[in-house]
């Protein structure tokens, strides 16, 4: 489906910290590292999925590569253009190639705006089209999304929507730049199930009538299972397995990954199916943080090595890379 | 077809703040002190609307300077004077609902003055956040602790009489703090919301963001104040006049009742002294329990907007 040479986003060592501000002067208070030199690259026309328990940074990384956040250090590049830091023109420009669908859909619409409004502001404030040209494409969007008949949608505000059809609105409001990379943020987890897979069925087909690029945060490995050509995993910062996401599933190495999959309930099959046990039922006590993140839960650390240096990502396979000491060690033996 | 298509949504759909002034409304009619309110209120606008009525009918009911030619002192109430006359033989009814008209006057237009320049100032300063809010707060604080009455009371030792308008501008420059500050802490939490930063991502500029997607939603809020700021700028302006630092050139009630203390009819001439001062009363009744109505109509919706409904 991708060629695999042609990356349309590349995220180069990328860090995040947040600064905790003491109540008076200056900084007093501990930084909390959000992301921690993170690499990746995503290819043209696939759905890339990063997926990580709550707290682990995987919104963080969609509001950075939007500009919605500053990066501490690192560099991401679009289409061969760096795009930390743009201001004015090549902002704005930058602006109609990328967009984010928000995780809440209850909050991300305007409740003084009616659905006309919200879907035509991107070409209004890129001075796209005139009025008729403008509703034409509104309606060819709004119809894109499941909303039809579009015209009956014009004149409703958010507060006549249900949630699925405020996501298709917020969905719609992305689309409409014809953008070349959107990302969304968990958009079906405020949502019901069967709603959730209708907002899936509409990424998937964005992906494959336009080639639209997306990066899918979750942090269901169900959902990325189902939607995306890959897939990371990300724990508290730092990525811990990335690889193609049927590969990543039905084979993971990482212990993380392992113990996420252990979380996913699991119906009509034997209790213990096919458990990896790899999460400590008491956490570790750790005195100094040099050591793999998830060393204080992980079962299958090795005391001395884990808890003192930091695994770097290595290749397993074609395309699939893993951040433990472990799966080296089995290597190399 | 399109057209037609949107013609047969309902009008009131094609417009929120329609619905919302209905919904609002009908919230509105419920409540016991907004209606008293309200009918306080269309009253003393038929007096304003009535002050010109009387100058027209014979000048000596001008309420500044018609003098009935025979009348030289404080009379009771007469057929021809149905509220009697001061101690000049002007007509007290008259001035009265010439005091009508300068009370709406100073009271909608400091409320005015005063809450554009509280939600302007109040959101840049939310909006802008760093040291423009620093600054723009501490000012705000400065000002919060200033009691206006003797402000206006020393500058008007300083540059003699002060006219009417110089008044009302004093009273907006003194009463916009409180607003802002309000304004100020919607603007905070609107910032946060995912909808300004779905518009971030889609291109918007800063004023777009303010103007378009700010502004609406303070609105509502910044309409509250004014009714309560309206109630607070009478009673300043009542209380200069009454002090006797009021504009001479007008007849507001303050001034009725500064006359009525100054030539000495406090007790002697009731007819004098009470109709000023319960007007002067049951119009910021009115106004306040209009704003406490209006509290509760906007109270809910506010609330309802948060929720997810």
């Amino acid at each position: 489906m991708h060629k695999r040479d042609e990356s349309v986003l590349e995220i180069r060592d990328v860090s995040k910290i947040y600064k905790t501000r003491g109540a008076f002067f200056g900084s007093s208070g501990k930084d909390v590292t959000a992301l921690y030199r993170i690499s990746l690259d995503i290819f043209k026309g696939e759905i890339f999925g990063l997926v990580g328990e709550s707290g682990s940074g995987k919104t963080t990384m969609g509001r950075l590569i939007v500009g919605l956040e500053d990066v501490n250090s690192g560099e991401i590049v679009l289409d061969g253009r760096e795009i930390v830091g743009l201001r004015g023109r090549a902002q704005k420009e930058f602006r109609r190639k990328v967009q984010m669908i928000f995780q809440d859909p209850y909050q991300s619409l305007n409740p003084q705006r009616s659905i006309y409004d919200t879907v035509s502001e991107p070409l209004k404030i890129h001075g796209i089209g005139d009025a008729s040209t403008r509703k034409d494409l509104v309606r060819e969007t709004l119809k894109s999304v499941g909303l039809s008949p579009p015209d009956d949608f014009f004149f409703k505000y958010p507060h006549r929507l249900s949630g699925g059809q405020r996501q298709r609105v917020a969905i719609a409001r992305a689309m409409i730049l014809n953008p070349e990379f959107v990302i969304s943020d968990e958009p079906t987890s405020m949502l019901d199930a069967s709603i959730s897979a209708q907002i899936f069925n509409i990424l998937l087909e964005l992906r494959n009538k336009l080639g639209v690029t997306q990066l899918f945060i979750t942090h269901s490995l169900a959902a990325a299972r189902y939607l995306c050509d890959r897939v990371a995993v990300i724990y508290r910062g730092n990525l811990m397995e990335v690889g193609p996401a049927e590969e990543v599933i039905r084979n993971p190495k990482h212990p993380y990954t392992q113990a996420l999959l252990d979380a996913v309930p699991k119906f009509g099959h034997d209790r213990d199916a096919k458990r990896y046990g790899t999460l400590l039922a008491k956490d570790r006590d750790v005195e100094e943080d040099a050591g793999c993140v998830f060393f204080p839960r992980c079962a299958a650390a090795h005391e001395d090595r884990c808890g003192r240096k930091q695994p770097g990502l290595s290749q397993l396979g074609d395309g699939h890379f893993v951040a433990c000491f472990r799966l080296e060690a089995m290597h190399e033996a | 077809m399109v057209s037609k298509q949107n013609n047969n949504i309902k009008r009131s759909e094609r417009y929120p703040w329609l619905i919302s002034f209905l919904e609002g409304w009908s919230i509105f009619r419920q409540n016991l002190l907004g209606k008293i309110g309200l009918v306080l209120l269309i009253i003393f606008a038929l007096m304003a609307l009535c002050s010109y009525i009387p100058p027209w009918i014979n000048p000596m009911y001008n309420p500044m300077t018609g003098v009935d030619p025979e009348i030289t002192s404080c009379t009771p109430p007469s057929l021809r004077h149905w509220l009697g006359t001061d101690f000049m033989g002007r007509d007290i009814l008259s001035q009265l609902l010439a005091g009508a008209r300068i009370a709406f006057m100073v009271g909608i237009s400091a409320a005015v003055m005063s809450v554009v320049l509280g939600v302007s100032i109040g959101m840049t300063a939310g909006y802008m956040g760093r040291f423009v809010d620093t600054l723009l707060m501490r000012l705000a604080d400065m000002i919060m602790v200033m009691p206006t009455l003797l402000v206006v009371l020393l500058l008007s030792a300083v540059f003699g009489q002060l006219s009417i308008w110089t008044i009302v501008l004093i009273i907006a420059l003194f009463r916009w703090p409180g607003v802002s500050r309000i304004i100020r802490g919607q603007t905070l939490s609107l910032k946060q919301r995912p909808f300004i930063e779905a518009a971030k991502v889609a291109g918007a500029s800063h004023f777009r963001i303010i103007f378009v997607h700010i502004m609406p939603n303070v609105l509502p809020l910044a309409f509250l104040f004014m009714t309560f700021r309206v109630t607070s700028a009478i009673i300043t302006e009542a209380a200069l006049a009454f002090l006797g630092f009021g504009d001479p050139g007008t007849v507001s009630w303050g001034m009725m009742l500064q006359w009525v203390w100054k030539t000495g009819h406090m007790f002697q001439a009731p007819y004098w002294l009470l109709p000023p001062g319960i007007c002067i009363s049951l119009i910021t009744l009115s106004f306040y329990m209009l704003g406490r109505a209006m509290d509760e109509v906007l109270d809910p919706r506010l609330r309802r907007e948060d929720q997810t409904d």
